[in-house]
């Protein structure tokens, strides 16, 4: 049984339905790349995964280490180990990253975090993500780039230390050295802590960075198609609209 | 609210705008004294006998009035100076090491400590009776009227007690000086007056307190506060006002006048109150003074918040930034209206007013209406302002994170007010209206959850 298991999910947002049945499978251990074209629910799964309220699921399940999550608060599948990395991250004003990740932590602990174990844990957060150490007494993501802001989100899932995480299209709008980061962020965490990954992408760039062992490829709500690197490569070539004939013929 | 600049020669008196000129308006200087205190009070009696109870009404909109106040229900009480500390004081001011510290409990001043070592130097803090003639004599009431209401008249007429701040010519003092008015009793009228003089170059922190438990019946408090920066002064002054969950009416005047070259930071906290009215006024009026004038209010339950701040400019060249932020729950009612005010000939005088609000229930509600009267025009005024609601995006977010959605909400507004009570700069106090806010916010944490859903 895999970790994260989601089940002919059917997700309609504001009357719209986007997701037409989707069946995943993610583990502790296993990088996944789910891949398709704009607008085909990729960021629609992210955050329903995540449980946001606007995303009404009307048919299936998720299911999380054997936990039926479907109807679950954003707060309680967090600290059952899942973790989302925004596309477009917030501002919380007034409120630094350190404090913030101290709030964070703090959620999942009876007792409060002691102050030397977070310096510490914050320490080897900034070494990975080759930030300066002044970037966590900003206000979390309070004018910052684009490029600190999916910086930000990866010091923080590299903080809260999930059991799956989903990156929702992480490397877009970044320039390489930004995206060479997050890549290796993914990577120690998943050598170090076994964390798994759903990484959603629009683009191919990041999976040069960072090795899928999952390939999955989304168009109108629907997985079309599933494989492994191969399936990177080829839509490096070809591009979606092969698959799409594809598929459209098979219906 | 779109930001707004007003670069008129004349002030623009808008039609049926006519009631709010006279009731909103600022002081402008126009003071009752200089003069001895016994002539003052014989003439505030004589006003405080004719005039009625006060109704503030502004465009329909907005109305305080204070035509249910029992009067004859309220007594002044007096207590043995050096007796016990009032459990509201004791427990309700901030940790840390002060200058010196004023209580007055009901009209007795009970406590009137000072730092020896500033005493030497010339420092004086004691109950205003008290307080040298010579220096009352210059300053007192100099910028406060005695009789625009029934209430403003009743204190400059009965104050007893009260309190005398003097920092002379180049004292600088870190640690601040605490007056503190203290009410523990339903049933009290307090009359207080607050005298500050921060002569040239002096430098110092004033915090002004004023307290109660949650009373079981009525109270009122009518103070004045009067603020004089001379030449090169600098001062940073932050009331904080608390009167707990009863039924305690504060009708207020507060003035600081900023000298030549000198500067005030002056930031209010307004944290309960069922019916507070409050007219505030920062006026520039030599050459070179600067300020920052900034506030915080938080309404909750059926608390009733009149605010009007003054940004006066007397002389140019000056300086002024006013920021004020507030929030209501529960069936609150909070008005903030700003105005800045550039007299003829305070030319280049450079001055600019935001206010931003939050609104944190569906029955609450706050009012902030900026205005500009400007009457010079080699200047800048302008205004801006914000009205937040709480922002579901942030709110999930956060929640992604493992935060619940109650502490979620307490990040933004915790985050909403930071920017000013960071600005306190002082641990203790700005602890203190921290765990004020938190504490309101989760007392209203059914009323936050309930304005979410409905929306």
């Amino acid at each position: 049984m895999a970790d994260l298991e989601i089940r002919n999910l059917h997700v309609r947002v504001e009357d719209r339905d986007i997701l037409k049945g989707v069946d995943l499978d993610v583990s502790k251990g296993e990088i996944h790349a789910l891949m398709g074209p704009n607008g085909s629910g990729k960021s629609t799964l992210a955050s329903t995964i995540m449980g946001h309220p606007s995303y009404e699921v009307t048919e299936g399940t998720i299911t999380f280490r054997g936990e039926d999550i479907t109807e679950a608060d954003p707060e309680d599948r967090a600290h059952a180990g899942l973790f989302l990395a925004f596309q477009y991250p917030v501002a919380i004003p007034g409120v630094s990253v350190a404090n913030f990740l101290r709030m964070a932590i703090n959620t999942r602990r009876e007792d409060p975090i002691n102050v030397k174990d977070f310096r510490t844990r914050l320490q080897h957060a900034v070494d990975l993500l080759d930030v300066d150490r002044s970037f966590t007494s900003r206000h979390l993501n309070d004018g910052f780039s684009g490029g600190e802001k999916k910086r930000a989100e990866i010091l923080q899932m590299a903080m809260l230390r999930p059991e799956v995480a989903v990156l929702d299209e992480t490397d877009s709008g970044l320039d390489i050295d930004a995206l060479r980061t997050v890549a290796e962020g993914v990577n120690k965490l998943h050598a170090e802590l076994g964390m798994g990954a759903l990484i959603i992408t629009h683009y191919q760039r990041i999976l040069h960075y960072v090795t899928p062992q999952f390939v999955h490829v989304m168009m109108d709500g629907r997985i079309v198609i599933e494989g492994g690197e191969e399936l990177v490569e080829r839509l490096e070539r070809e591009g979606y609209d092969p698959i799409r004939e594809e598929v459209g013929a098979r219906a | 609210m779109p930001d707004g600049v007003a670069t008129q020669a004349k002030p623009a008196v808008k039609p049926g705008a006519h009631r709010e000129a006279i009731l909103y308006r600022a002081l402008n200087g126009a003071g009752a004294g200089p003069a001895p205190v016994d002539e003052l009070r014989e003439r505030a009696r004589e006003a405080y006998e004719r005039l009625e109870l006060p109704t503030w009404r502004r465009s329909g909109f907005w109305t305080t009035s204070l035509r249910d106040l029992d009067l004859d229900a309220l007594i002044e009480r007096t207590y043995a100076p050096g007796g016990p500390l009032p459990a509201a004081v004791a427990e309700g001011l901030p940790r840390g090491a002060v200058a010196g510290r004023l209580v007055q409990h009901g009209s007795t001043v009970i406590r009137a400590e000072l730092d020896p070592e500033l005493a030497e130097r010339g420092v004086i803090l004691c109950a205003l009776e008290d307080a040298p003639r010579e220096l009352v004599e210059r300053y007192f009431m100099a910028r406060l009227p005695l009789d625009r209401d029934k209430l403003e008249a009743a204190s400059a007429a009965l104050w007893s007690g009260g309190a005398f701040l003097y920092v002379p010519r180049g004292v600088v003092v870190d640690k601040p000086f605490d007056v503190v008015y203290a009410i523990d009793e339903p049933g009290t009228a307090q009359y207080g007056h607050t005298l500050a003089i921060g002569d040239e170059g002096a430098d110092f922190r004033l915090r002004h307190f004023k307290l109660a438990p949650d009373l079981d019946g009525p109270a009122l408090h009518a103070g004045q506060v009067e603020v004089y920066l001379e030449a090169g002064a600098r001062c940073r002054f932050a009331p904080v006002q608390d009167w707990g969950e009863g039924q305690v009416v504060d009708v207020s005047t507060q003035v600081v006048q900023v000298g030549r070259d000198a500067y005030v930071h002056w930031l209010p906290s307004y944290l309960g109150g069922s019916l507070s009215r409050q007219h505030l006024e920062l006026s520039v009026a030599e050459p070179g003074g600067d300020m920052a004038f900034r506030g915080v209010f938080f309404a909750e339950r059926d608390e009733h918040l009149d605010l009007f701040a003054v940004d006066l400019h007397e002389t140019g060249p000056s300086g002024g930034d006013v920021h004020w932020r507030g929030a209501a729950t529960g069936q609150a009612k909070a008005s903030f209206e700003g105005l800045i005010q550039i007299n003829p000939g305070a030319q280049q005088s450079h001055t600019y007013l935001q206010i931003h609000t939050m609104m944190l229930s569906p029955r609450a509600k706050v009012d902030a209406i900026p205005s500009v009267l400007v009457s010079a025009d080699d200047v800048s005024a302008s205004h801006g302002g914000t009205v937040g609601e709480l922002d579901e995006a942030l709110i999930f977010y956060m929640r992604s994170r493992g935060l619940s959605r109650a502490d979620a909400v307490h990040v933004i507004v915790e985050g909403f007010f930071e920017p000013l009570i960071g600005e306190l700069e002082d641990e203790g106090l700005e602890e203190l209206v921290r765990e004020k806010i938190g504490e309101k916010l989760r007392a209203a944490a059914a009323d936050v959850e309930a304005y979410a859903a409905a929306r």
